[in-house]
């Protein structure tokens, strides 16, 4: 959801994170079951394969555990920190594609089964996240920020280092491109 | 004040769905779309296209070996507790053995005077068990 706040006056992960910093097996359980999906998704989104996503979000956790002891509320939020460390990852990762270019593209990732989910909405999936991938990275990094992941507008342009301004114009930019390719599916009724 | 440029840029920027446009600016622009239904129908009509479109692309679960796997990596309470333990009570015996070398080098150092003190008589006498030696020779 997109807010105009910025940081909280208290963190809600703060509490977690130091309770995992010190051992405490159920607060690693609770970290995990809130921010692994979250990071998960963010990687794919971003890697566009589920298998180099999975890799991130593994080497994300161990810096979030090697971290965890000494993190100090009053900085930035948790979770902002937890997708700057994500992003960075990702693209480190593009970085090495471009240097050394594969000659298959990433395999497109299989959103598994789901019994409310038809092949149709499976297609248009792919087509998204092929959609998804063409955009130049910092313009995929703002979609996915801000619609996927649903940071708000001030947190995402802090997190990208830009000002909301210029966010704006790279989800304007990126939202005109998604809809030209994804015409044929993005009609109005 | 929400203008019909300042509305299209939102609209174009963050969607149809009023809950994901700016906190700051969403009574503003709801208002402005309450006011104008006509003006912006067309924009947010392709945009909540797009949101529907958007919507499709899911992404999997992780599956439950790789939260294990995660949780394996974890710091381990266990661990840290049995070396605050060992920590702790080694510092305990540490201060221990320092109070007691201090304890028996103050005894050296003072125990005679205040000793002396102590057992002085009001005569300013020395007594018999402040110095024996001082009794037999007495005697």
């Amino acid at each position: 959801m997109t807010s105009g706040a910025g940081r909280d006056a208290v963190d809600p992960d703060d509490e977690l994170v130091r309770r995992a910093g010190a051992g405490d097996a159920a607060a690693v359980q609770a970290l995990v079951a809130a921010k692994l999906r979250r990071v998960l998704a963010l990687a794919e989104r971003m890697l566009g394969d589920a298998s180099e996503a999975e890799d991130v979000a593994q080497e994300t956790f161990f810096r979030v555990w090697r971290h965890a002891a000494r993190w100090r509320p009053g900085g930035a939020r948790f979770d902002t920190w937890l997708h700057r460390v994500t992003l960075n990852l990702c693209y480190d990762r593009l970085r090495r594609r471009r240097e050394r270019p594969v000659a298959e593209p990433p395999e497109t990732p299989d959103p598994g089964p789901a019994p409310d989910r038809g092949l149709h909405a499976m297609d248009t999936g792919r087509r998204v996240q092929a959609a998804l991938q063409a955009l130049p990275p910092r313009q995929r990094e703002a979609i996915v920020l801000c619609h996927y992941q649903e940071l708000g507008n001030i947190e995402a342009a802090a997190l990208m280092g830009v000002s909301v301004e210029a966010l704006e114009s790279l989800l304007s930019r990126g939202r005109r491109a998604l809809k030209s390719a994804l015409a044929d599916l993005a009609r109005p009724d | 004040m929400m203008t019909e440029e300042r509305f299209l840029t939102l609209v174009g920027a963050y969607g149809a769905d009023p809950q994901r446009w700016p906190l700051g600016e969403r009574a503003a622009a709801t208002a402005f779309l309450d006011a104008n239904p006509e003006l912006v129908a067309a924009c947010l009509e392709a945009e909540a296209a797009l949101d529907a479109v958007l919507a499709a692309h899911l992404t999997r679960d992780p599956s439950a070996a790789f939260r294990g796997r995660l949780v394996g990596a974890a710091p381990r309470q266990r661990a840290v507790g049995r070396t605050w333990r060992w920590l702790a009570g080694a510092g305990l015996g540490l201060g221990l053995a320092a109070s007691c070398a201090a304890g028996v080098a103050a005894g050296f150092t003072l125990a005679p005077a205040s000793v002396s003190r102590l057992f002085e008589p009001a005569t300013g006498q020395s007594s018999s068990l402040a110095d024996p030696v001082g009794d037999v020779s007495a005697s």
